[in-house]
Parts: C-alpha cells; sequence; structure tokens
C-alpha cells in the first residue's frame, strides 16, 4: 500500500537550502574517502591537506583568492545570460578573447600611464570578449542556430586564434622559441592591493556592484530576468526577446573578457598559451552552484577556486594522481546540485497523501 | 439525475453490473480543483461520452482512471473492489487502457515488435503473437499489417494500433481521448463500427468529445462536465437531436448576481472587415465603446486566431485594413501601440502566458506596466510599488503581500491581479479569452462585474467556450464556427440568443428543421 511519490513544492523551501550543502558537501567527501582507501591513503590526512591547501593559511587564501577572482568573473559573465536561459557555454573562448584584446592595447600603446592603460586593457578585453559572445548570438537571432553547440565551438577557434598570435605574429624574439608575448611593461600590469592579491579583486567588485545594480533596477535587467521565467509572457509583454538575447550574451562575453584581461596580466604578465585552464567551463558549474545569485557566485568562486589549490596540494603531498583533483570537484558538483533537487521537490508517502480513502 | 438514470435503465432490462465505478473523485492541481465530487458508473456494453469545454476537467478525471494521476480523494471501484491505481501499470492489470490523443508508439518497429512492448513476461513468441493481433484486427475489421512499420502507417492506422493494443492485453474498459480529431470521414465510420462490436462484446467504451454529432452517433449514455463536475448525465435516447443535446450542453442558466444592463454606446473600436488568419476565415463585425462583443462556439474552432490578430501576435491575411484597431490599421496601430488607453489583452493561459509564476506580485505587475514606471532606464520600484498595491487592494486579491509569487495565488485572485494590472492603463478595448476559467463562483461574478464596469471607457472583446458568460455579459453575440461566423446579432434578438447552442453545432438560425441535409464534420 505504502509508496513515495515526488512532488512539486508549492512554496520554495524556507531552511532546506542551509541543510542540503552540507550534506551533500559530506555524501562527495564520503564518496572521496571511498576512493582514497582504495588507494590505500589515510582519507582523514587528504581531508586535511585539501582544506588546509585551499583555505588553511594565509598564503593558501591568497592563493585560493588568484584563482578565484578570473573564475568569478567568468561566472559572473554566464550567470547574466543564464538568467535570460541563454545557454553561454563559451566563456572560455571569451576569456581568450580577452586575454588577446588586452595584449594587443598592451602592444598598440606601450607607453601609456598605469590608470590609462589599465583602463584601456580592460575596455579592449571587454570588447574583444563581447564580440566573440555576439557571434552566437546573431547566429541564433538570424538563423536559429543553437546557442550551446555554436558558443561551444567558438571556444575552440578563440583558443586556437590566441595560439596563432603567440605562436605567430606577436611572438616575442626574445623568448629563445617559447610561444609567448614579450613580458608587459610594469604599467600593463594589475598592482597587488591585498598581501598579493591583484587589483582584479576591484574588477571583481566593482562588476558584481553594477552587474547587481543593472538586474535589480533598470528596465532592460527586468526584462532580461522576466524573459528568463517565461519566454511567453515575455513575448506577450513586448519584451524585445531578440534584442535581450544578443545584450546578454554580449555582456557575458564581455565579462569572461575582463577576466581574461585580469588573468593575463596580473598572473602571467604575458599572453601564452597556458592562459587557458578550464576557468570558464569551472565558471558554469559555479554558476549553477550559486544558482545565479551573486553572492553565492562570489562565495562559490572562492571555494571552488580553494578546491583547485588544495587539490594542487593532495598531489604533491600524497602522490595522487592528478585527476584526483578534478574527481574530488565533479563529485562535490554533483552531489549539490542533485541535493539542489529538493528546492523544487519533495517525496511524500503516498499512504499519506490518500486521506485514507483507498 | 442519478437516480432517475438508474432508473431508466432497469426499466429498459439492460442493467449491466458497473465494471467501474467513480465514487465522490476529487484532484486539485495548486488552487485549481480540475474535478470535484464526481461520481460514475462504466457499465460493460454502454459507449459512454463525456462531453465538456477545455479545462472541464475531462482530461483529469481520465487521467486518474488510467492511473496516470492519482485523486486526492474519493474511491474507483472495480468490480465493486476499491483499486487504488498507482501506475499506469495497475490500470492496465484491472483492465482499464487509454488511447491518448498523440500516440504512444515507436516508429522504428514494426506493429507486432510494437505490441510486444512492455510485456510483462520475458519470454516472447513473436508468432503466436502475430496470429493473435491478426485474430483481433479481423475480428474488429481493422485492416492491419502487423509486419508494417509504425512510421510508414497513417494516424487511423496507428489508432488502430493503439487500440490493438489493449485489446492484446484484454482491457475491458477502452479510454479514447478525442479519437476522431486526427481521423478522416471513412476512418472515423471505420472506428465507430470497431467501437460498437467491442461494446457489444462485453468491453466498456469511454470517449471524449466536443463534437456533438459523433456523441449522437456513438454512445448510449452521455455525461456532461462543467468546472470540474458532472453536471449532467442521461441516456443517448432522451435526446432526440442535436438540439436537444445543445440545451443540455448549455444547461440551466446559473443564478448568478451580475445583471447587465446596456450602457450608451460610443465611437467604434474594432472593426473587422473580412479578416483571416490561419483558420479563422473572413470575419466581419464591429465593436463600440461599451459594448461586450462575446465570440462563442466550441473551442477550436478558430477562436484561438482570432485573438491572435486582435493582439497583434499574427498578421491579418486579408489585407491591412481588414482589421481596424482604434481608427487606425493594424500595422499602423501595431507599429505604435500605445501604453495607456490603448489595447490590452486578458489571456486565457494565466500562468503559462499572462504572467511570470516565479516571480513575485510587483515584478508580475511591472511586467505589463514597466513603461510607466521609468526614469532615464531605471525602474521605480518605490513608486511601482504602491501602484501594485492599490491595486491588490482595489481588487481584493487576496494574497501574502506584494512580494509573494504569482504562482502561488489561487486562480481566482491571480486573475483579479491580471485585471487590475491590465486595467491599470486605461484601456479602450479590451481582449479577454475565457476570462474565468477555472474561477470559483465568487471570483467569476466579481471578473465579470469588473468587464461590465470597463465598459464605461473601453469596449470588450469576450471569447469565450462558456455559453453562460456569454449570455451574462454579451451586448452582441458572434457565433463562430470552423473558423467562421455563423452570425453576429444583438441581445436583443431573442430568438436567435435561444437557437445559439444550434448554431455553435454549425446549424445556422431558421434551418434546424433541414438538419438532415447539414453536412458536419463527419
Amino acid at each position: 500500500m505504502d509508496g513515495f511519490r515526488v512532488v512539486r513544492r508549492q512554496t520554495p523551501h524556507r531552511w532546506i537550502g542551509l541543510v542540503v550543502l552540507p550534506v551533500a558537501l559530506f555524501v562527495a567527501l564520503a564518496f572521496c574517502s571511498l576512493l582514497l582507501m582504495i588507494q590505500d591513503k589515510s582519507p582523514v590526512q587528504a581531508a586535511v591537506v585539501l582544506f588546509q591547501g585551499g583555505f588553511g593559511s594565509l598564503y593558501a587564501l591568497q592563493d585560493t583568492m588568484l584563482k578565484a577572482i578570473p573564475i568569478f568573473l567568468c561566472s559572473l559573465g554566464v550567470s547574466v545570460a543564464f538568467r535570460m536561459k541563454v545557454w553561454n557555454i563559451g566563456a572560455e573562448g571569451q576569456f581568450a578573447l580577452g586575454g588577446v584584446g588586452a595584449t594587443w592595447a598592451v602592444l598598440a600603446f606601450p607607453g601609456l600611464p598605469m590608470p590609462l592603460m589599465l583602463a584601456l586593457m580592460l575596455l579592449c578585453a571587454a570588447v574583444a570578449g563581447g564580440l566573440w559572445g555576439m557571434i552566437p548570438g546573431l547566429l541564433r537571432l538570424k538563423f536559429g542556430l543553437n546557442e550551446i553547440i555554436s558558443t561551444l565551438m567558438l571556444n575552440y577557434i578563440g583558443i586556437e586564434f590566441m595560439r596563432y598570435l603567440v605562436y605567430g605574429p606577436w611572438k616575442d624574439p626574445g623568448s629563445m622559441g617559447f610561444p609567448m608575448t614579450a613580458m608587459f611593461p610594469d604599467e600593463a600590469i594589475f598592482p597587488e592591493v591585498l598581501g598579493y592579491v591583484h587589483a582584479g579583486l576591484l574588477v571583481c567588485v566593482v562588476a558584481a556592484v553594477i552587474v547587481a545594480m543593472f538586474l535589480q533596477r533598470t528596465r532592460l535587467g527586468f526584462e532580461l530576468c522576466a524573459a528568463g521565467e517565461n519566454p511567453r509572457a515575455a513575448r506577450y509583454a513586448r519584451i524585445p526577446y531578440g534584442f535581450l538575447l544578443v545584450f546578454v550574451l554580449t555582456v557575458s562575453g564581455a565579462l569572461a573578457g575582463m577576466a581574461g584581461c585580469v588573468e593575463v596580466s596580473a598572473t602571467f604578465n604575458r599572453l601564452q598559451p597556458s592562459l587557458c585552464t578550464g576557468y570558464g567551463y569551472t565558471a558554469i558549474v559555479v554558476a549553477w552552484l550559486s544558482r545565479l545569485r551573486i553572492p553565492s557566485i562570489a562565495l562559490f568562486s572562492v571555494f571552488v577556486a580553494g578546491l583547485l589549490v588544495g587539490t594542487d596540494n593532495l598531489q604533491v603531498d600524497m602522490q595522487v594522481p592528478a585527476a584526483f583533483g578534478g574527481i574530488v570537484e565533479g563529485f562535490i558538483l554533483l552531489c549539490v546540485l542533485a541535493g539542489q533537487f529538493f528546492h523544487t521537490y519533495t517525496i511524500v508517502r503516498l499512504g499519506r497523501e490518500q486521506g485514507g480513502a483507498a | 439525475m442519478e437516480q432517475k438514470r438508474l432508473f431508466q435503465a432497469q426499466e429498459n432490462g439492460k442493467a449491466a453490473p458497473a465494471l467501474i465505478r467513480l465514487d465522490r473523485i476529487c484532484k486539485s492541481y495548486g488552487s485549481v480543483r480540475a474535478n470535484r465530487d464526481i461520481s460514475l458508473e462504466i457499465r460493460a456494453g454502454e459507449i459512454l461520452a463525456l462531453l465538456g469545454e477545455n479545462g472541464a476537467g475531462k482530461s483529469t478525471l481520465m487521467s486518474i482512471l488510467s492511473g496516470k494521476s492519482r485523486q486526492d480523494s474519493g474511491t474507483v471501484f472495480v468490480d465493486g473492489l476499491p483499486a487504488p491505481f498507482r501506475s499506469p501499470r495497475d490500470a492496465l492489470a484491472a483492465g482499464i487502457g487509454m488511447v491518448y490523443q498523440h500516440f504512444m508508439l515507436v516508429e522504428a518497429m514494426t506493429v507486432t515488435q510494437n505490441l510486444m512492448l512492455g510485456q510483462a513476461h520475458g519470454i516472447l513468441n513473436p508468432s503466436a503473437m502475430r496470429a493473435r493481433v491478426l485474430e483481433l484486427a479481423e475480428r474488429y475489421g481493422f485492416e492491419i499489417n502487423p509486419d508494417a512499420m509504425i512510421a510508414d502507417l497513417s494516424m487511423g492506422e496507428r489508432q488502430r494500433v493503439e487500440i490493438l493494443k489493449l485489446l492484446y492485453r484484454d482491457c475491458r474498459v477502452l479510454i479514447l481521448d478525442e479519437p476522431t480529431a486526427v481521423l478522416t470521414p471513412p476512418e472515423i465510420d471505420q472506428l465507430f463500427a470497431a467501437l460498437r462490436r467491442m461494446a457489444a462484446d462485453g468491453r466498456a467504451i469511454v470517449f471524449i468529445s466536443h463534437k456533438m454529432k459523433e456523441v449522437l452517433d456513438l454512445a448510449t449514455e452521455i455525461s456532461i462536465l462543467r468546472r470540474g463536475e458532472i453536471v449532467d448525465h442521461f441516456l443517448r435516447a432522451d435526446v432526440p437531436g442535436e438540439r436537444e443535446l445543445a440545451e443540455r450542453m448549455v444547461g440551466r442558466q446559473m443564478d448568478v448576481a451580475v445583471a447587465q444592463s446596456p450602457v450608451e454606446k460610443g465611437e467604434v473600436l474594432l472593426e473587422l472587415s473580412g479578416a483571416s488568419f490561419g483558420m479563422a476565415r473572413e470575419l466581419s463585425c464591429s465593436l463600440r465603446r461599451g459594448e461586450v462583443l462575446a465570440v462563442v462556439g466550441v473551442a477550436g474552432n478558430g477562436q484561438r486566431e482570432l485573438v491572435e490578430m486582435v493582439t497583434g501576435e499574427a498578421k491579418p491575411e486579408g489585407g491591412r485594413d481588414s482589421v481596424r484597431i482604434l481608427g487606425k490599421n493594424w500595422h499602423d496601430f501595431m507599429r505604435s501601440r500605445p501604453d495607456r488607453k490603448s489595447m490590452v489583452y486578458i489571456p486565457e493561459d494565466r500562468k503559462g502566458l499572462a504572467t511570470c509564476p516565479s516571480l513575485d506580485l510587483l515584478d508580475n505587475f511591472l511586467l505589463t506596466n514597466r513603461n510607466g514606471f521609468q526614469n532615464f532606464g531605471f525602474l521605480d520600484r518605490r513608486h511601482s510599488a504602491a501602484a501594485a498595491e492599490n491595486v491588490m487592494e482595489e481588487y481584493q486579491v487576496v494574497a501574502d503581500g506584494l512580494h509573494a509569487t504569482a504562482g502561488s495565488l489561487s486562480g481566482g485572485n491571480l486573475q483579479k491581479m491580471v485585471l487590475g494590472r491590465e486595467f491599470f492603463r486605461d484601456p479602450c478595448l479590451i481582449v479577454a479569452e475565457n476570462p474565468t476559467q477555472g474561477l470559483d463562483i465568487s471570483a467569476m461574478e466579481e471578473v465579470w462585474r469588473r468587464i461590465l464596469d470597463a465598459r464605461d471607457h473601453a469596449g470588450v472583446l469576450l471569447v469565450t467556450s462558456d455559453l453562460n458568460e456569454a449570455m451574462t455579459l454579451a451586448d452582441t453575440f458572434a457565433v463562430m464556427y470552423r473558423g467562421r461566423f455563423i452570425d453576429v446579432f444583438p441581445r436583443s434578438d431573442a430568438a436567435k440568443v435561444a437557437s445559439i447552442g444550434l448554431m455553435m453545432a454549425g446549424i445556422p438560425f431558421g434551418e434546424e428543421d433541414g438538419r438532415k441535409e447539414q453536412h458536419h464534420e463527419a
């Protein structure tokens, strides 16, 4: 007689979100512990190494913040598109193009004073990334091409374009054959503001505030959210869906492009192929985990960046394979995303739902 | 009514035992009560027709019966024993099977292979199965090649495969959801013959339809659903013809505390002269300020297309002057459509089209009023919140404040909110589509009163499949059948008003005696 059935919640649960996250983390870590035990490694020690490596000291925290900055900017970008249910998974390519745009500014206008130089680099990166994001928008608007496919494909093109530049026209003659541009002048490098965390952090704060204001206060931001919630209602209310489609992909690309700028400037001090290490994809995951809320994006960016740093430590200290880091990350994301099921659904026992009628 | 029917059935000496008995079935989706206290018996050898408007609860009832959804309360009895179905599999095991409007067949497989799908036993005997299929097909006059690919079959043939699937599993009760919608006239005849044969074999047939002629052709019993309730149940023999059936469908005028009295008419707001789009053909009528023009008809006769044309979703085919709105031709009006003192549209689909259910009431208020609350691209949330709160108060919207999500409101409250929101822009032309569908009586009266009051400054194009609603509100009626207006006439023409039911069945006024010559949708 008894059975269970999944029922959609009429109203979102108030405190379930607070429970889901810790439980999901616990389950994920339990899985990872199993994997470690198979390899005869102590899971407790691994957990200690993982979290100390990511968050356990001032150095660790600063390393984590450095990785969190580009992840946050990319994630903020994709979250804008995701809000309208436009699936931009091209942050990686837009990020690469941002690096290219910033480098172009440095190569074309050497000698500018620092504030001007940095502003110009950010602008060029945003324009390059934005245009790269705009292409799939226009393709979908004009030809109905699915943006998931086109943004993904443009990643490969964008990254190869960047590689072409550093292997070819932009290669530093003095680099002894390494594919990289010449070192940027000091004026083109984001200064350190907090420990050795660079001014990219300020870019994050400003971008977050502007995006939040835009979404909450402006008419266009409102239209964007409404169009994402119910495209039919948007059409009914005569919201310009096509324009918004191109617009969100452009903004999304511009933010990822700015992340590329920060990264070439502050982390590498030059353009080189190792710029693209998958932040653009991590950003998608972060956007999902945080359910598109900007403060949560910040928190999860730091959290995921910490995991990245921590698993690097794990490799060094415990001789686990490099892939293990990816596995830990994957388990955590899977569990948290699975747990979010309970935000919208609940499970009821059938016998009670029936009210004793059967 | 129930007792009367039983009595008559006994008198005719054919009171078969009920295979299925539904006892006070209730089912709600969120705040919408799709079925209320439905009690019904389904007997072997009978063909029961369920008649009702869209949203009357027919499909909900059938999905409960076929195990697809579960009732909130009430019991399904099979052979006199309670049968709590948890899945379509349980219902199938009890001998109840359903043929959906959209067939559930694997196109890349043959007829026999499709029949093999979902069999309980692990071991299959394709040749025995094939023989059984042929035997069943022959018995019911289905011409079907068991080795044909589904992809190569016509819709009619696919339907036969669906029916064979149920027969193969020895279903005693077959439920068909609008089975004739996809068929050609000869196929309909074949289907009906087969269904009669199945009933004669002691199976029970339940079919959902809104075509009166088919119901009269096939059914032996008829139930009429309205707003989730069975409002009438009678034998086919009790209704001699379409006129009587139409009368039964329309039912007694409800006692409502809303009465319309004409107000002074103003300028022409909407003028159709030979407007066509898709199914809607050559529509002509005009609507003045102070007038409610009710377009009535069975759903699916071109009302949707009419609304799309007037609201600007679809471009009229008959030239730019075939639709004139507020004194401008269609193109000019749509291009420069003003925000205020213009046209508003109250769609039937409140949660799918009129609102964003997951956003709060303020955001939903801003959805269509956003242009009135912006400064240099910024939204003025303070003033708009005050305005939205006024609207909620004025329209007595019961909700958990301005920040309740639209989806959490009951249908009636949400509809009042939508009305308030749209009326906020002082519209001149109001297009309302089944505005009270799914609402309870008090909300319905409130909405009706608002629509009548709006006549002071506006004209209302009311598109409805609820005749009671049209009778309550209309100054002018336009009856739509197969995309055309059969007739347009004022409320004062009592003789025509009395025969709206017939016109809805496609029979023009004054021709009911020559009904035999009429050709209907076969």
